[in-house]
């Protein structure tokens, strides 16, 4: 038994059980709670997967800023206890867990009917010769993919206006 | 059919069937939940479930493409996550209401 | 970790030590702060227990655990219970992730007739390839202890206080994370390691692509960004909570802010988190812009060889002496014997003496500018961090840019 092994299932355990917390929970503010302790578990088996930089801009990003968001305007509205957390209707409800639960089911089943496939994939893709350090993954963002990333910028600029414009609307019909 | 072998030896196959499970659960949350916050904290499982997913096909195939992917994916979930609490503060400050089922009431 | 039990043993020690260390710090600088507000403010502090009343703490220390435990109704008993305990995680793990000092290299050695073989001990906690971005990850994680603490508190001007304190953490980190951008690419590496390396030596830099040395200054980094200096001390003021930015705990509005309801031990844990944040953060100003361990004009080979001349004059002496005591004196005098390994440990603590002289330094100007600035009002807050220091922080980084661009290139 390797460390790495029970660290990868003891995190994995975590990371979906908190998951399944951020669903089931009644109150918004420990859903939330919960889905930052699923974020920064999540940046921990990015450390186990060797993407140090992708593990620590989770930190910051998903657990340091997205998260805090969440949090914040939780706390602000101060809901009490919610008398209709869940959606109505008991058959509607079990149609769409199972559904959901047909669909893991199916997904898991190719996984593990092509991991031949994934395996013989994952040795004919490495023929760039990139190699996986943070240098490698900055030289592919500002050359292959400067496009995307200038206009990931363009985006940002737009969501922060559109965001301001939003929350300063005072209310009434006429913004 | 299920060895312990397998199991001893992370592979691809685990990651990807853990990152399966998150995105369920996060599909099962925009589907039963009704407060706009919670469907949005369910979206962000969702698309950290896919994040894993590139960050586990990166590292077994050693190709850095991947990570740049899940930095995009970062980059507009923050995005989403912002422009979605924005509009979520804006409602709840007029109508004192964060469920769903409420939103459809709205108009122009 | 390590490959043999010893490396791994050393490794376990060296990890609970800098975190004693870093908790230990904390009553130290409680009792620097009053006696420095005292001493600026021309009274005399605390000075009845003990020699210049430093056993104060000990007595503070008391108090703090013997008090008693009063928790509030309709509190939500386990966020309230954790909220202290997350306080002092991200400072802790920060703190661990800084060299204090430079790497021992011991060289192969037999004890207890066993041999064991060359290794490399980093004088940290752990040590990590991409240091700052963890470091900075870590810290975001800081304001979740507030809110936890004001939500759980069931009290308005906790959550209010907590909200205020969170607010300004986002704010702040903006600037804090854009100012060290120049950072990474005056050093080109995120290793706090490889940045004081680049450290060393008198001022040496291109000018033009030609290569200049001004040999009567330090290679600090504080001569290359001083405005990305001035720009992180000052967002690091904000992140900490510290005057002239406590909005957070503003006693004279929000009661206590965060940390109302708290008391006794709990309490003092939020200030060992708080504690914890500046040494953390006085330690990344010396890794970024003094030097880290670096003494200036000195280099690891003369400290290496005054360890080595010291230890080899009182070698004899300290022989001798030991070989004194009964039934034990040779192996004893063996083990006080002088070696190259010890010249090595030697070194690092000299280097680490350095190093903590900076980051006493840098904790004293917090204390210094706690108790001559006033506060800022909110919105006053907010305009510095949104409208002076970010735009201030991207024009650091657009220029630092060009300029090593232009320097670096050889345009001849």
């Amino acid at each position: 038994m390797d460390i790495s092994v029970l660290l990868f299932y003891g995190l994995s355990f975590i990371v979906l059980c908190f998951a399944l917390a951020v669903v089931v929970s009644n109150n918004p503010v420990y859903s939330a709670f919960y889905l930052a302790i699923t974020m920064v578990s999540l940046a921990f088996v990015y450390f186990i997967l060797q993407a140090y930089f992708i593990a620590g801009v989770q930190l910051i990003v998903y657990a340091g800023a997205v998260m805090v968001l969440f949090v914040m305007v939780l706390m602000m509205f101060d809901l009490k206890k919610e008398k209709d957390s869940f959606s109505k209707g008991r058959m509607s409800n079990f149609l769409k867990v199972s559904s959901v639960g047909w669909l893991w089911g199916l997904i898991a089943g190719a996984i593990y009917m092509s991991s031949d496939l994934l395996s013989m994939g994952a040795t004919l893709h490495n023929k760039d010769g990139v190699g996986t350090t943070t240098k490698d993954l900055a030289k592919l963002l500002y050359t292959d993919y400067i496009f995307a990333f200038e206009l990931l910028g363009l985006l940002l600029l737009l969501i922060a206006v559109g965001a301001v414009a939003v929350s300063r609307i005072k209310g009434g019909t006429h913004a | 059919m299920l060895n312990f072998e397998s199991l001893a030896a992370i592979g691809l196959n685990h990651y990807l069937i853990v990152s399966a499970a998150l995105f369920c659960i996060g599909m099962v949350g925009v589907l039963v939940r009704r407060n706009v916050l919670v469907i949005l904290m369910s979206i962000e499982l969702m698309l950290n479930a896919v994040n894993l997913s590139f960050v586990a096909f990166s590292h077994f195939s050693q190709n850095i493409n991947g990570q740049v992917m899940v930095f995009f994916v970062m980059t507009i979930a923050a995005a989403e996550a912002g422009v979605g609490l924005a509009i979520a503060v804006t409602i709840f400050k007029r109508f004192k209401e964060v469920n769903i089922s409420f939103f459809e009431q709205l108009k122009g | 970790m390590g490959s043999d039990l010893f490396e791994i043993s050393v490794n376990l020690i060296k990890m609970i030590i800098i975190f004693v260390m870093m908790v230990q710090l904390v009553p130290l600088l409680v009792w620097v702060e009053r006696r420095g507000s005292a001493f600026i403010q021309n009274r005399l502090g605390p000075n009845r227990i003990g020699p210049l009343g430093l056993t104060q703490l000990l007595a503070d220390a008391v108090k703090f655990i013997f008090k008693e435990e009063f928790i509030p109704e309709k509190t939500k008993k386990f966020i309230f219970y954790a909220a202290p305990v997350v306080s002092l995680i991200p400072a802790a793990l920060a703190f661990g992730a800084i060299p204090l000092s430079m790497p021992i290299n011991i060289e192969a050695f037999t004890m207890f007739g066993e041999s064991y073989g060359p290794y490399r001990f980093a004088f940290q906690s752990f040590e990590l390839g991409i240091g700052i971005v963890f470091v900075l990850g870590i810290s975001s994680l800081g304001p979740y202890a507030m809110l936890m603490a004001g939500w759980a508190s069931n009290n308005k001007y906790s959550l209010l206080g907590a909200l205020r304190a969170c607010a300004q953490s986002i704010s702040y980190e903006l600037a804090l994370g854009l100012s060290i951008v120049g950072v990474l690419l005056l050093y080109g590496t995120f290793d706090f390691s490889e940045m004081i390396a680049a450290q060393q030596g008198p001022l040496n830099f291109m000018w033009f692509g030609k290569e200049v040395t001004l040999g009567f200054l330090p290679n600090w980094g504080i001569f290359y960004q001083p405005l990305g200096a001035i720009i992180f001390l000052t967002a690091v003021f904000a992140e900490t909570n510290r005057t002239p930015f406590d909005l957070p705990e503003a006693e004279a509005e929000l009661v206590a802010g965060y940390h109302t309801e708290y008391s006794g031990l709990k309490m003092n844990m939020f200030y060992i988190g708080e504690y914890g944040h500046m040494m953390a953060a006085s330690a990344l100003m010396a890794v970024f812009y003094f030097g880290g361990y670096d003494i200036p004009f000195v280099t690891a080979e003369d400290v290496n060889a005054g360890v080595t001349w010291f230890g080899q004059a009182i070698d004899p002496l300290l022989t001798t002496v030991a070989s004194w005591a009964p039934f034990v004196g040779d192996s004893l005098a063996e083990a006080l014997g002088f070696s190259a390994n010890k010249a090595a440990i030697g070194t690092a603590f000299v280097f680490h003496i350095a190093m903590f002289a900076k980051i006493l330094f840098f904790l004293w100007v917090f204390v210094w500018v706690r108790w001559t600035i006033p506060r800022f009002r909110y919105d006053q807050l907010m305009d510095l961090g949104w409208k002076t220091m970010l735009p201030w922080a991207l024009f650091n980084t657009i220029i630092t840019a060009i300029v090593i661009f232009i320097m670096r290139t050889n345009w001849s």
